[in-house]
């Protein structure tokens, strides 16, 4: 039977033929008949996994600032499970209706101040009289709302500003905020979260995550959002709200004082005009604080704390100083302290031997005095035994 | 007198009549296209009827065509049965343009980056429509040619087909069979899924092993573009699979096919006299005419095998997309496909330079030479006994080697972490951890623990009071802090360690027993503890704990946690007493020494794990 042809007559084979190619043109009919659904569903199945992925990612690497249950941490990070955060708005009439007469208001002072028209007296009186009734009138709306807002108004919530992204001016989507957020981290917020910074967290930006993880923690914190649903108890579970630097003579904006320059001389004179803070060096050489310029130093990338790597090892730098490098000739007559100093704003001019010219230049500009003798009282504890 | 200025078309209505003309047009076309066979002919060859002119139009459009150039006119009818051939060379053939054709549609919707190919394919399985059956048959398509190709050859190697004068022809099809192992190792790196990325990072570690060290290090990088397999070992991959591969395949499916035409099909061993090779003698009433026989039936297989193909990508067969490629994360397990798994099995033998390079190199060159080592002149089965069973033994050696190969063989991991990773893994290989396909709403907020289900095994209705004995146990338990300077109850060690490294948001354990309307969770504790007790020499006095959390709405958080008297372990395995007992270890004031290990997953409503 399997000698010959499997099936020998011209008109079966014509007719299998037809069968199976219709049958196969029906399937695919078929099938295209239910991808739409099918497709569908099997997006949501993939935007879940992605949630989930998200959830592992944030438990490990989010929580500490954020809270395990997102809610924030006082002193540390925004709250993400949060009304505010969504844009939610739990007196809406009551927020149109100060809006508005906020800008009466607005329109009124502009009249009262204009120097092109100045207004009459009795228009003048008017207005006036009419920006107290504004006054009163927001005055008893707030009234009206913001008791039953207090507890949040407490931990900075601001009932006026419901809405995150829109005191934010972000234009773009809840999407696109929290995925850029997330690639480049907020290092400014340095000025006003005195734990630190949010560190950028792209692989791109030098951070340790992909892109599609970044995508995943995007779905899992947009998962917060309970859109109509949001309770008051949901907002009063809120630890810690979003920080607007309004006041920038309170958040670090305005004029910053001047770097010391690299005239190694005359600092070593002020030096001894200022008293140097061990805890504050430490904290400045291990990347936990900014100096006065606002300048991150990170001198513990390269002097890495207990092993040789681009720098010499920050254990045991004094002794090492005072008991080697002060002995080499070319260092005669140098105090620690101004090799210090030199090593800092002119490190090109002496080499540890071993070691490449590759300490950055730029200190001179980055740092002021009294950063210097923090930075110096530090370097002083550190006499571990040299090895 | 021309209809136009010049002589066309509308002379030859003149001059016949409309009807006829366009008739002759027609059939003047037929015969142009099918370089040979008018009307008439194809009439009489699709009808099963003789050929009604001289010389027969059925062959010309082999002299003359280009598309029949190389294909016979004639078959040997010993040849055009299921055996011997079964076809597998033809389905062969079928296979390497099925996946040409899928493979140059998927190749619309595809980038080879890392970060975007994985996006790629969850936009084909999602976004693109029929983009999922495409990719499904693509896949099984791949599975399919290795499978068919092997089988090909085996059945070459039966028959004694590769015998003089057909050596060469043997010796491309190795090659082409060493380039259809590489089109699928090439492939399966695509998706840049954890499957691809670790499934071929092993492939690729045993190339790094070539010796001399040079060779190897520099042929890694070659085909890795660096040091670990990242956007430029992706690159070319994808053009080793869509440019290099298939140049080289076509190139020697050509010489491989010309080579079987020109000596013909070796016809079945006992229908030839031993040392004679009469293939392509074919007597008269032995001819099979390519057209209309051959033809016809080819295409009825075209069509039977695609509907077969679409079928099983319907309703049998899903490609397996697991997570996003991690090169932090190396999956537990990880096997190779199963045409693969004999060298993976082979690796566990022994050095990896001999079994991973030399054994298989070894292998193939003397499978690629065979025809040029056996000379002996007969092919039937009786006359070569030393071939068949030369033949078995490989087979089996081969069978052998590929269970060796799995996962479960021979590779040692601990046993907590074994037990964790079958509660939790996400899915591969057609498997998932245990607790993925428990329905969403079976997920109950709660703690749980296997003690309940130890007792039940003795009495069933004990589980709720060996709940509450377990959790005044914990309460009870004192163990030492890493620093051995304080005790804590096992509660308290146990919920610091969970709320403070896994971050989970509790205050203590507090278990109770599974509730009733939760069978399915009921089952998977039960599942827990069975893997508890098989282990119970390395896990002694082990318990299981299953915590269930609501993190969002819609997400459940799921921490599984194994806790154990830590034993005397020597190379991975407890060390017994005279006894037969575990001897196990003590701390500092004789009491045992309590381990820990967890882990945790999340499990969406919308996960769907029940699907795959």
């Amino acid at each position: 039977m399997f000698e010959r042809m499997l099936i020998g007559k011209m008109e079966n084979r014509v007719t299998v033929g037809i069968v199976c190619f219709v049958g196969t043109m029906v399937l695919l009919g078929w099938a295209s008949i239910n991808e739409g659904g099918r497709m569908l569903a099997l997006e949501e199945t993939y935007h879940a996994r992605s949630i989930e992925q998200g959830a592992a990612l944030f438990a490990t690497n989010c929580t500490r600032c954020h809270g395990p249950d997102g809610r924030g941490l006082a002193g540390y990070a925004p709250a993400l499970n949060n009304p505010s955060f969504f844009g939610h708005d739990f007196f809406p009439d009551i927020t149109t209706q100060i809006n508005n007469l906020d800008s009466d208001k607005a329109a009124l002072t502009a009249e009262l101040e204009s120097v092109t028209a100045p207004p009459t007296d009795e228009r003048r009186a008017e207005i006036n009289a009419r920006l107290s009734e504004i006054d009163t009138e927001i005055g008893s709306l707030s009234a009206e709302r913001d008791p039953q807002l207090q507890a949040a108004v407490d931990l900075g919530y601001n009932p006026q500003k419901p809405d995150r992204l829109q005191n934010l001016g972000w234009a773009g989507t809840s999407d696109a905020f929290v995925l850029t957020t997330l690639i480049h981290g907020r290092p400014v917020s340095i000025n006003y979260w005195e734990n630190g910074a949010m560190p950028a967290w792209s692989q791109t930006a030098g951070g340790p995550l992909r892109t599609d993880q970044l995508e995943d923690l995007t779905a899992y914190v947009l998962n917060w959002d309970k859109s109509d649903q949001w309770t008051l108890d949901d907002l009063f579970a809120v630890k810690q709200f979003a920080k607007e630097p309004l006041d920038p003579d309170k958040f670090g904006g305005g004029e910053l004082p001047d770097p010391i320059g690299a005239d190694v001389a005359s600092i070593l004179t002020e030096l001894e005009t200022v008293t140097g803070d061990v805890a504050r060096g430490d904290a400045l050489f291990h990347n936990q604080t900014v100096s006065q310029v606002r300048e991150r130093l990170a001198c513990s990338g390269c002097h890495i704390q207990t092993s040789n790597g681009t720098g010499p090892m920050a254990d045991g730098m004094w002794t090492r100083i005072n008991e080697v490098r002060l002995q080499d000739s070319a260092l005669a007559g140098y105090t620690p302290e101004q090799y210090i100093v030199t090593s800092i704003l002119q490190p090109g001019a002496y080499l540890v031997p071993g070691f490449q010219n590759l300490m950055l230049a730029n200190f001179g500009q980055r740092i002021t005095l009294q950063d210097l003798a923090d930075l110096l009282a530090y370097i002083e504890t550190l006499n571990q035994p040299a090895s | 007198m021309s209809v136009l200025p010049f002589p066309s078309f509308l002379d030859d209505v003149k001059a016949k009549g409309l009807k006829k003309a366009v008739f002759e047009l027609v059939d003047e076309s037929m015969e142009r296209l099918t370089a040979g066979m008018n009307i008439q002919d194809i009439r009489e060859a699709l009808r099963g009827e003789p050929a009604s002119r001289k010389p027969n139009p059925r062959l010309t459009p082999h002299a003359d065509g280009f598309w029949l150039h190389m294909r016979p006119s004639y078959f040997h009818a010993d040849m055009t049965g299921l055996y011997p051939t079964f076809r597998l060379g033809w389905l062969s053939t079928y296979l390497v343009f099925f996946e040409t054709i899928t493979g140059i549609l998927l190749m619309v919707w595809y980038t080879p980056a890392p970060g975007i190919a994985y996006e790629d394919m969850v936009n084909i399985v999602t976004r693109v429509p029929l983009g999922q059956l495409m990719r499904d048959l693509h896949r099984l398509g791949a599975e399919a040619m290795v499978l068919i190709v092997a089988l090909h050859m085996l059945r070459t190697y039966l028959t004694g087909s590769y015998k003089k004068p057909r050596e060469f022809t043997w010796f491309t099809g190795v090659l082409l069979l060493i380039f259809t192992g590489f089109l699928s190792f090439t492939g399966y790196l695509l998706p840049w899924d954890q499957l691809a990325l670790w499934a071929v990072t092993i492939g690729a570690s045993m190339i790094e092993a070539t010796p001399p060290a040079i060779v190897g290090e520099n042929l890694n990088l070659l085909i890795r573009g660096g040091p670990e397999i990242a956007a430029n070992g992706l690159l070319r991959f994808y053009l080793a699979h869509v440019l290099l591969l298939p140049v080289l395949l076509f190139i020697f499916v050509g010489v491989h096919y010309y080579k079987v035409i020109i000596h013909g099909h070796s016809l079945p061993p006992k229908k030839e006299n031993i040392g004679e090779d009469t293939a392509k003698r074919v007597p008269l009433d032995k001819r099979v005419y390519f057209i209309p026989d051959i033809l016809t039936s080819e295409t009825m297989w075209l069509a039977v095998t695609t509907l077969i193909l679409v079928v099983l990508c319907i309703w049998f067969y899903d490609a397996p997309l697991e997570h996003h490629a991690d090169p932090q994360i190396t999956p537990l397990g990880t096997t190779a496909p199963w045409y693969f798994l004999w060298l993976q099995g082979a690796l566990k033998l022994g050095d990896k330079v001999f079994w991973g390079l030399i054994f298989p190199g070894i292998l193939l060159g003397v499978l690629a030479v065979w025809p040029y080592l056996d000379v002996t002149p007969s092919r039937r089965f009786a006359d070569r006994r030393i071939a068949i069973t030369i033949f078995l033994l490989l087979i089996s050696f081969t069978t052998i080697l590929s269970y060796m190969g799995l996962a479960k063989f021979g590779v040692a991991t601990s046993a907590d972490a074994e037990v964790l990773y079958e509660m939790t893994f996400p899915p591969a290989h057609n498997r998932m951890g245990e607790l993925l396909p428990v329905p969403y709403n079976q997920l109950v907020v709660g703690m749980y623990t296997t003690r309940q289900i130890a007792a039940e095994n003795d009495d069933p209705g004990n589980g709720s009071s060996a709940v509450n004995a377990f959790n005044q146990e914990v309460e009870t338990i004192m163990v030492a802090t890493a620093d051995g300077n304080a005790t804590l109850s096992l509660d308290a060690w146990i919920t610091d360690l969970l709320s403070r490294e896994d971050h989970l948001a509790i205050s203590g354990l507090n278990f109770t027993t599974v509730p009733a309307d939760a069978p399915e969770l009921k089952q998977v504790l039960e599942d827990f503890q069975a893997k508890l007790e098989a282990e119970n020499t390395e896990l002694y006095n082990g318990w299981g704990g299953i915590i269930i959390s609501q993190n969002q709405d819609g997400l459940k958080r799921a921490d599984v946690l194994v806790s154990w008297d830590e034993v005397q372990l020597e190379s991975g395995h407890p060390v017994l007493d005279e006894n037969g007992n575990v001897i196990p270890v003590l701390d500092a004031n004789g009491q045992p020494v309590r381990r820990l290990n967890r882990t945790h997953i999340f499990i969406h409503e919308d996960g769907a794990y029940f699907a795959n």
